[in-house]
């Protein structure tokens, strides 16, 4: 007897664990053929292009394990690197507090019109961003709407100008970026437990205390996902600095561009598109090292 | 008669509207290689050296345009770059030309306004054209640059059946019948032509503006007010520096790539431009800039900026041509090859060239425009009239052998070489920190 239920005991839950674990990789199916799909697939095909040698007048490219890629696609590049990391920081920055004071207004005293002030958030974006852009051309023109006026007031000198400055891209790219900040962190500030607000003016904090300790720390998971929806797109783009940008504000997207759609030198491009996202990989570790916990970076999942 | 379409635009969306406005802003005029070189003057000399080594596979031509047409062509061009009208009764807005094709045909044409600047077109292509799989378009519209080369070169369009295009036998001129970057037009048969010079928008500039060296002179023009385009400058700076691109050697772009240095220290260039350099003079950001001539042509007649003009430099101009070929593998190709020389008819080039005020490859279109425009006078129709009275007496469309003696084409890239050593000396400029 005792033989046949240590039998059992031995052969059953053997049979349960391999079925659960055969279940667990089924319910991993569709995600991780998502992952390989969109993301494995995609970066081995970038990091296999970014190998190979060859050029468009001799037949094309060919696979040839080509490193020195890489040692051409860095070369002199920092600068725009740099810009880029700069630049993406500011329109961080810029969203998160130009958001901040929305998601804050909407989360708390919105109402029953919440829904609806967050459509409105959103409503320029229905339009596509490339057309929201270019119209910032026409309104900052030198001698437009904006700018003519002031200029005809005597208010600005003559030969001033925002449009191919680092102020029109940085504000281009916190123009278009804003929503991603303003979204997570509208949830975040919403999910504040009130009580724990109320206490803390029961405790008598004066409403910076009860922000600074209370209300601002409970919303970093918010924060957290808004620094990353904006710094890590924001660094890659380079459509803003391509419309309102001049030859001084050029960011490491314009540059991959260059030297994909223009020189046609695919592999130097694939190379420095392979840094670059491995940078942003780097970046955002640390970053989440330093600040996040993982339950931010789980809230910052939910909150995208 | 193709109607102007100066105010019948895409409607008040200015984003859309911008679109339009962009037009041949998009088309590019690389002017890198070869031209219009028998047109008399001195060019052909000069531009003997250009031709383009052929490749690639063997490709019966005979057998492969030898059938019936397939009922169906599948066209890429660029953005406002072909003759529209909008159906009075329908009010959808259709292309005359390519309708009376279908008609007089039977064949359908799919046409797609898809080409935004040669490299980046190249760039979808290239990967299909090298794994030998079939582009999906049957035409293709390609400036006469290195990506013109590498077409050609790596085998990547079907060479023409010479025997089959009536039209361009009878009405093609000289220089397209033989252009140097593609002798004998084995390979493609050209669209239209245009000049690389200067557009001023008077506005805002009194000075007068003569040549190159007045894009840089910080007295004359104020700061962030002039635009290049970065693909054609190179060329454009060598010609006007006494320099002839097309037999330049790479210490001639060191000197063209000093000057665009100083110009660009100066603080006047507001942007080096792919495209979409017409809408900054337009809304007045530009003072000056390098332009394309029918884009400025165009705004001039047909979009009510008399304030812009054309300036043909002192040191001249650069010249380029847009040419349809067949990519490997395209499914129609006798089809395309007809629609391509339907192109050469009299009539149907100069529907085209009235619309697009480019250069057209075709003899007789000067004197069939100023035909329309007696027939608009008859009718009544005083402005429009005058308006193809000035499209026909445009120098810029019908240009004189004076001033094609002073345009060049641009440096033909032929070798992988060639093109990094150009890029190694001309990136850095709009590479600058």
């Amino acid at each position: 007897m005792a033989t046949t239920v240590v039998s059992r005991k031995a052969s059953r839950p053997h049979g349960i664990e391999a079925r659960r674990r055969r279940v667990a990789y089924a319910l991993l199916t569709p995600g991780g053929a998502w992952m390989f799909v969109f993301l494995v697939l995609p970066v081995a095909v970038m990091a296999y292009m970014s190998l190979k040698s060859g050029g468009v007048l001799s037949g094309g490219f060919r696979f040839t394990w080509a490193f020195e890629n890489y040692v051409d696609a860095l070369a002199g590049r920092q600068t725009f690197f740099l810009r880029s990391v700069i630049y993406a920081g500011s329109t961080t920055l810029g969203t998160v507090v130009l958001s901040y004071p929305a998601a804050y207004w909407i989360a708390f005293h919105g109402g029953r019109f919440k829904s609806a002030l967050l459509f409105t958030i959103l409503l320029p974006y229905f339009v596509s961003f490339v057309i929201r852009t270019v119209q910032w051309k026409f309104i900052l023109a030198d001698h437009g709407l904006v700018l003519g006026t002031l200029k005809d007031l005597g208010l600005l000198p003559e030969d001033f100008r925002v449009l191919s400055t680092w102020v029109a891209v940085v504000g281009g790219l916190i123009y278009n970026y804003l929503p991603f900040a303003a979204l997570p962190l509208y949830v975040a500030i919403e999910r504040i437990d009130r009580a724990v607000v109320e206490c803390a003016y029961d405790l008598y904090a004066t409403p910076v205390q009860a922000f600074t300790k209370v209300i601002f720390p409970l919303s970093m998971p918010g924060v957290f996902a808004a620094t990353l929806l904006t710094f890590v797109p924001a660094t890659g783009d380079y459509v803003e600095a391509e419309v309102l940008g001049g030859p001084t504000t050029r960011m490491i997207g314009n540059i991959i561009q260059t030297e994909y759609l223009r020189q046609a030198r695919y592999p130097v491009a694939a190379a420095l598109s392979m840094v670059l996202m491995f940078g942003m990989v780097v970046l955002t570790s640390l970053y989440a090292k330093l600040i996040g916990t993982e339950d931010e970076t789980v809230a910052a999942a939910v909150g995208a | 008669m193709n109607a102007p379409i100066g105010g019948s635009g895409p409607g008040a969306l200015p984003g859309l509207l911008r679109r339009r406005l962009t037009r041949r802003g998009f088309l590019r005029a690389a002017g890198r290689a070869a031209g219009i070189g028998a047109v008399g003057v001195s060019l052909p000399s000069l531009l003997a050296s250009c031709q383009p080594e052929e490749g690639g596979g063997e490709v019966d031509v005979k057998e492969l345009f030898s059938g019936p047409p397939e009922g169906h062509v599948e066209f890429a061009n660029w953005p406002v770059y072909i003759d529209k009208k909008k159906d009075p009764e329908t009010g959808e807005r259709y292309v005359p030309s390519l309708r009376k094709f279908e008609e007089e045909t039977g064949i359908t044409v799919t046409y797609k306004e898809v080409i935004q600047d040669n490299a980046s077109f190249f760039g979808k292509l290239q990967p299909q054209l090298q794994a030998g799989q079939p582009t999906g378009w049957d035409i293709i519209v390609i400036t006469n640059g290195w990506e013109f080369q590498a077409l050609v070169k790596n085998g990547w369009v079907y060479p023409l059946d010479t025997t089959k295009r009536p039209n361009f036998d009878a009405h093609a001129t000289d220089w397209a019948k033989d252009p140097p970057f593609d002798p004998g037009a084995k390979h493609s048969m050209v669209w239209q032509s245009g000049l690389t010079g200067i557009a001023v928008n008077r506005d805002l500039v009194d000075a007068p503006i003569t040549k190159l060296d007045d894009l840089a002179d910080p007295n004359k023009l104020p700061p962030g007010s002039v635009g290049m385009i970065e693909e054609d400058m190179p060329d454009f700076v060598m010609w006007n520096l006494g320099i002839d691109p097309q037999t330049s050697t790479p210490e001639d772009w060191k000197v063209a790539a000093e000057w665009l240095l100083k110009q660009r220290e100066t603080g006047l260039v507001r942007a080096y431009y792919a495209q979409g350099y017409v809408d900054d003079l337009t809304n007045g950001n530009l003072a000056v800039s390098m332009a394309w001539s029918g884009d400025i042509l165009y705004y001039h007649t047909w979009g009510g900026y008399q304030n812009l003009e054309f300036v043909v430099p002192e040191g001249g101009c650069l010249i380029w041509t847009d040419n349809m070929m067949i990519p490997v593998g395209a499914e129609h190709p006798v089809s395309a090859l007809t629609l391509m020389d339907f192109y050469y008819r009299p009539e149907i080039a100069t529907m085209l060239q009235e619309w697009v005020l480019y250069m057209s490859p075709v003899k007789e279109t000067q004197e069939l425009i100023r035909k329309d425009a007696e027939r608009a006078e008859e009718r009544g129709w005083k402005g429009y009239a005058r308006k193809l009275y000035e499209t026909a007496e445009s120098e810029y469309l019908f240009p004189t052998q004076e001033l094609l003696a002073r345009c060049r084409f641009g440096r033909t890239l032929r070798t992988d070489e060639e093109k990094e050593e150009w890029d190694r000396i001309f990136v850095p400029i709009t590479e600058q920190a």
